[in-house]
């Protein structure tokens, strides 16, 4: 019985799988529209707009947040507690922040029933220390470049290559604070950061990418980066 | 040190722990009623039975004579079935398995021993957007297995178990805090560390 | 509300389904449990999940339960069983916490030695095989009888009375390598 289940499930996600692929990028406005109508949000035409606004990201995730909108559509909650949780992401896309590692945790709180006012502020507490992040690299003058333009700054790292880092720092950096691990010890969260990157140096990252970020950030930098995201 | 001693140190010594970590539990009691809900106590349906026949101790003899019965059925059951499924479902291997694919996917082993009398188990992690896929335990001992075709990255996943996470994975490379619970994660695709 | 009435009422309550009865349950029974968890796996967050497991298990099997029998022998049996299965499957794999310390508490400066004496105990208790470890915490954190500490184990009274004198005497020897 259970092999059975267990064979209908396998079925049934390489099944969604092989369709998600087909539809992939060719998630429209429309669509997420009807998803938005749905919740219902009550300001659909901001977060359409910035919704338009990702999509111009090479990287945006546009099935997966097309996914987390129906999921909070069908989860218990109030409206105004969905709308809340779409904001976050919202403002994210509105300041070029990637969204991907906010949808995931989004997904994820959803599922473990996190009540939707935590869930917000956790993602508004990880949207801050994305910019943040973000705002570090910038100032040790490393770049996001479009992957096709010309490259002009020898540190300009193709736009998706870039995201994929700041992802993996900033929640690094989260995970260390959420885990217990205070602000000041920029020692071992310099050490948490640099696991997370060598770890995936080779994987997901680009090694040069790694090599150039772990020589520019030291332990303080990153204590700057935590403490504007707990305060 | 005298025996007696060690006796009322051990004793203090403990006690002292339990307080100082008192802060754990301070909202035990709701933490649970909540996750509880509405469930109720399973039914078992001879205990039913045995209940309104005779609401003494000889109700025991009618258990465990249940009990024996069922035992046998699913023996009979598992036996018949284990020979038909045996055939299709190679044993998994109690280890993080890596069966190269093409475009790098590779198929990766989860496994989580459950107690006897689980009933479902399921993986949630990033990449099935938190939606649970079943893991099976085809020969009923209690270790349960699935397997997913995976690209190379980091994962975040916990197993569900009867409703219940646990994100506590011992084949795990990391277990991290999220959302004020554990999670438990694994890096795929680095150079055979994984494996 | 239920705390006047006993245990076996709030047992019958809660096996109708009503919840706020096993809460009642839990708030009497959780330092004994915890306590339990705590000593056996000497970590507080896999104590504190063990805890919260051991009481969801409990109340969704409770119908297994004979009132007849003593409820907390019950209960303990289910916690210990399940730090039992944590351990086992830890056995390679060291955990993400320190074990046990203790960071605060009491401190003037009298009590040191006595807390100093209880920390190289902690240090000893980390030590001691979980076979030995175990029914010294079940006869001196939860104070059970021999034959309980049997039943909740599943060996036999006199390997609990054997395992307890040897483990007490590991541990002196523990305490005097130590000091």
């Amino acid at each position: 019985m259970r092999m059975r289940t267990a064979r209908t499930a396998g079925v049934l996600v390489l099944l969604t799988a092989v369709v998600m692929c087909a539809a992939s990028a060719q998630v429209s406005l429309q669509e997420f529209e009807r998803a938005l109508y749905s919740i219902p949000a009550s300001n659909p035409e901001f977060l359409l707009s910035t919704i338009e606004l990702g999509m111009t990201q090479e990287d945006f995730p546009a099935e997966q947040l097309l996914g987390l909108i129906e999921r909070l559509a069908e989860h218990p909650g109030e409206p105004f507690e969905k709308d809340a949780v779409l904001n976050v992401l919202a403002h994210a896309l509105e300041v070029g922040l990637p969204i991907e590692g906010l949808v995931n945790k989004a997904f994820e709180g959803l599922a473990r029933r996190i009540p939707l006012h935590q869930l917000e502020s956790w993602l508004s507490q990880r949207m801050v220390l994305l910019a943040e992040t973000r705002d570090l690299l910038y100032s040790k003058g490393i770049f996001s470049a479009p992957s096709r333009a010309p490259q002009t700054v020898p540190t300009a790292i193709p736009m998706p290559r870039f995201n994929l880092l700041l992802i993996h720092m900033s929640e690094a950096i989260g995970d260390f604070l959420e885990g217990g691990g205070s602000p000041f010890d920029g020692h071992v969260l310099y050490q948490e950061v640099y696991n997370r990157l060598t770890m995936l140096q080779g994987v997901t990252l680009v090694p040069d990418d790694v090599q150039l970020v772990l020589e520019r950030i030291e332990p303080s930098d990153l204590t700057q980066v935590a403490l504007a995201a707990v305060s | 040190m005298k025996h007696d001693d060690l006796d009322v140190l051990l004793q203090d010594t403990l006690r002292a722990e339990v307080a100082a970590a008192s802060d754990r539990i301070i909202d035990l009691e709701e933490r649970v009623v909540m996750e509880l809900g509405d469930r109720r106590p399973r039914l078992r349906w001879f205990q039913w039975l045995g209940q309104l026949a005779a609401p003494t101790r000889a109700t025991r003899w009618g258990q465990i004579a249940v009990v024996g019965a069922t035992a046998a059925v699913f023996l009979f059951l598992g036996l018949t079935l284990s020979d038909r499924i045996a055939p299709n479902t190679p044993a998994p291997q109690l280890s993080l398995q890596r069966l190269g694919t093409a475009d790098g996917m590779q198929s990766v082993l989860f496994v989580w021993p459950a107690p006897l009398e689980a009933e479902s188990v399921a993986v949630v992690g990033n990449f099935n957007a938190w939606e649970g896929t079943d893991l099976s335990d085809p020969d009923g001992d209690g270790i349960w297995t699935a397997q997913i075709p995976l690209a190379p990255g980091r994962y975040e996943y916990a197993f569900v178990v009867d409703g219940k996470w646990q994100g506590h994975d011992p084949r795990a490379d990391e277990v991290i805090q999220s959302f004020g619970q554990y999670s438990s994660v694994r890096y795929i695709g680095r150079g055979g560390d994984d494996a | 509300m239920y705390r006047v009435q006993d245990e076996v009422s709030l047992l019958r309550a809660s096996l109708q389904g009503e919840t706020g009865a096993w809460g009642e349950i839990v708030s009497r029974y959780k330092d004994a449990v915890f306590g339990l968890c705590l000593g056996f796996m000497r970590n507080r967050a896999d104590a504190e999940d063990i805890s919260h497991d051991a009481f969801i298990r409990a109340y969704i099997n409770l119908r297994k339960y004979d009132l007849e029998r003593r409820f907390s022998t019950w209960l303990f049996t289910i916690a210990a069983n399940l730090c039992r299965n944590q351990l086992r499957y830890r056995k390679n794999h060291p955990s993400t916490e320190q074990p046990l310390q203790m960071a605060g508490g009491t401190d003037p400066a009298k009590l040191v030695s006595a807390e100093d004496r209880q920390a190289k105990v902690r240090g000893a208790l980390n030590q001691l095989p979980y076979s030995y470890r175990a029914p010294l915490v079940l006869r001196f954190y939860n104070e059970l009888p021999y034959q309980e500490i049997s039943e909740i184990l599943s060996i036999p009274e006199g390997t609990v009375k054997t395992r307890i004198h040897r483990g007490k005497a590991m541990l002196k020897d523990l305490l005097e390598e130590g000091a």
